[in-house]
């Protein structure tokens, strides 16, 4: 019972990273999993025909494939998730960012596979919130002088991402302008009850209401209100 | 009161940009730019207009798209944002009045006194270049790259219209070059028919947004009531402090272009703790702990999460008045 309500589980997951709405700890059920169930390999590759079908000729992206590169990059970042009590890594301490680091690695991989058969949204959000942190924390105060001219930015990167690879297909809206919430992790020990839906729902009330701080003193009218996600209730 | 829209930051930086034709490479100096800020942003207040533009983020697909209206009308602004996707929804403002200016306002006309009697200005703490020219919404438009001096804040790429100082074009930038978020006019009107806009109809939810909160053209930043922050990116300055939602403290601050926002809640369970992001939003979520009463800590504003963090990790309980 507990196996068939398992694998009902996993393909409402394999859906969701089919639609590009799997979360990072439904990604790593299924990359889990698919290593020593076929059947799950079985069924991302029906939702991919699928949804290739609706949208004609896209190509069909192997989960096996799919989950040797992310594995490879979680690979690659094992040193920074040794232990905490290791001797060897005692002047290291592991924090939660290095752990979401590694997400982020993964997510990069993840999100640029994605990418390649399905929209763009989501999984990848995480890699700039780890980023310019731990940028931020190489460098802290030091002063910024050359830079932060983006590489592509004549490319109009978004708007090629939107258009060469979005064309006709609308994600979900209400949910593709989430927010995207990392819990901080304290050891194995999970310190809050509150439910990712509720932090989601608390975090887009916070936004809309320091929209009003921004409109008043960023000197971009209400341009911030842009930013405010639309709820269909009040 | 709060001002108009895109108008005055715009101009205060159109004002950057002539100040920077002016003294071509050379050091400008503050006193310059300033005086040149505050003729621009007085030129730029009064103008009415209307148009649309679209607003995207990093990591997301959905393209949503506004429609802005301004209008001045015996020396009072009126504003409506009103989105042109989705649920039918507008947000209004009205009732700023020309003679008054936010902190936020204040700090790009470098009116606000911050640490003594030194006046800051926003060349502190943001280069200012201008890359090139280019069409946007079918006007002429000078590129400025607007460029933080510090790890504190994200960078800008502003195409600002040559006539009238409005900013045409936004990209947001992080520090690892990272495009976060991108707004853009698709068509600009400058003659608007004034009756019209005022009688449009509404739409079926309305938000009014304050137009004030704490004084008028403060000159000195104040200090929050209740809570201290020990640490705040350099530049900011506190912007004024309201209760939201019942029993939430929120805590404003600005450097003149980027804002965030300290929300402080007393809760009875431990509250979630993390990071979170929306496109060029972040959120950190921390547990703060007064004697035994616990709150939940959030800071919110469109900066970089270290920067984020390292606020929440200053906020202090201050004693004295409860209110």
């Amino acid at each position: 019972m507990t196996q068939q309500t398992n694998s009902h589980l996993l393909a409402e997951s394999i859906s969701a990273l089919a639609d590009n709405q799997a979360s990072e700890l439904e990604l790593q059920r299924i990359l889990k999993a698919s290593e020593s169930d076929p059947e799950v390999n079985a069924t991302w590759f029906r939702y991919q025909v699928t949804s290739a079908a609706m949208r004609g000729d896209l190509p069909i992206l192997e989960l096996s494939d799919f989950a040797a590169r992310v594995s490879a990059a979680i690979d690659q970042e094992e040193t920074y998730i040794a232990e905490p009590e290791s001797a060897t890594n005692a002047k290291k301490p592991v924090g939660w960012w290095q752990n979401l680091g590694r997400f982020a690695v993964a997510a990069s991989v993840a999100g640029g596979v994605v990418l390649f058969a399905q929209n763009f949204n989501g999984i990848s959000e995480t890699a700039p919130v780890v980023a310019s942190t731990s940028e931020a924390q190489v460098q802290p105060a030091a002063a910024v002088q050359a830079p932060s001219i983006p590489a592509g930015y004549h490319a109009q990167p978004l708007m090629a991402r939107a258009v060469g690879l979005q064309s006709g297909y609308e994600p979900r809206q209400s949910e593709s302008r989430q927010v995207v919430f990392i819990p901080r992790q304290n050891g194995s020990q999970v310190t809050s009850q509150v439910s990712g839906e509720e932090v989601r729902d608390y975090l887009n009330q916070l936004i809309e209401d320091h929209a009003d701080n921004a409109a008043l003193n960023s000197g971009q009218g209400m341009l911030p209100f842009a930013r405010v996600v639309l709820t269909e209730e009040d | 009161m709060y001002v108009p829209f895109f108008v005055r930051s715009l101009s205060g930086l159109l004002l950057l940009l002539a100040a920077q034709f002016v003294f071509a490479q050379a050091e400008t100096s503050p006193q310059s730019l300033q005086s040149l800020f505050s003729k621009m942003s007085r030129a730029s207040q009064t103008i009415n207009y209307q148009g649309s533009f679209t607003y995207e983020i990093q990591s997301s697909a959905v393209l949503q798209g506004f429609r802005i209206s301004h209008w001045v009308v015996d020396g009072v602004e009126h504003e409506r944002l009103r989105y042109l996707n989705g649920a039918e929804r507008e947000i209004i403002r009205h009732g700023q009045t020309l003679d008054c200016f936010s902190p936020g306002d204040q700090l790009l006309r470098g009116n606000l006194n911050h640490i003594g009697n030194k006046l800051i200005g926003l060349d502190d703490f943001y280069q200012f270049q201008i890359r090139y020219t280019e069409r946007v919404a079918d006007r002429a438009a000078t590129v400025l790259q607007v460029i933080p001096r510090d790890a504190y804040r994200h960078g800008y790429i502003l195409s600002v219209d040559q006539e009238t100082g409005l900013i045409l074009k936004s990209l947001m930038i992080d520090n690892a070059g990272r495009l976060l978020e991108r707004y853009q006019f698709l068509e600009l009107d400058l003659n608007p028919d004034v009756k019209t806009m005022e009688s449009a109809p509404p739409a079926q939810r309305q938000h009014v947004a304050s137009t004030q909160i704490g004084d008028c053209s403060p000159t000195q930043s104040g200090q929050p009531q209740n809570w201290s922050l020990t640490w705040v990116p350099p530049g900011f300055v506190f912007a004024g402090q309201q209760k939201v939602r019942e029993s939430t403290d929120m805590l404003m601050y600005t450097d003149g272009l980027t804002t965030f926002s300290v929300f402080i809640e007393p809760v009875s369970v431990d509250p979630p703790e993390g990071a979170g992001q929306r496109g060029s939003t972040v959120v950190y979520l921390a547990k703060l702990m007064n004697d035994d009463k616990m709150h939940r800590l959030t800071v919110v504003g469109e900066i970089p999460a270290a920067a984020a963090e390292q606020i929440a990790d200053g906020v202090k309980y201050q004693g004295g008045n409860t209110r």
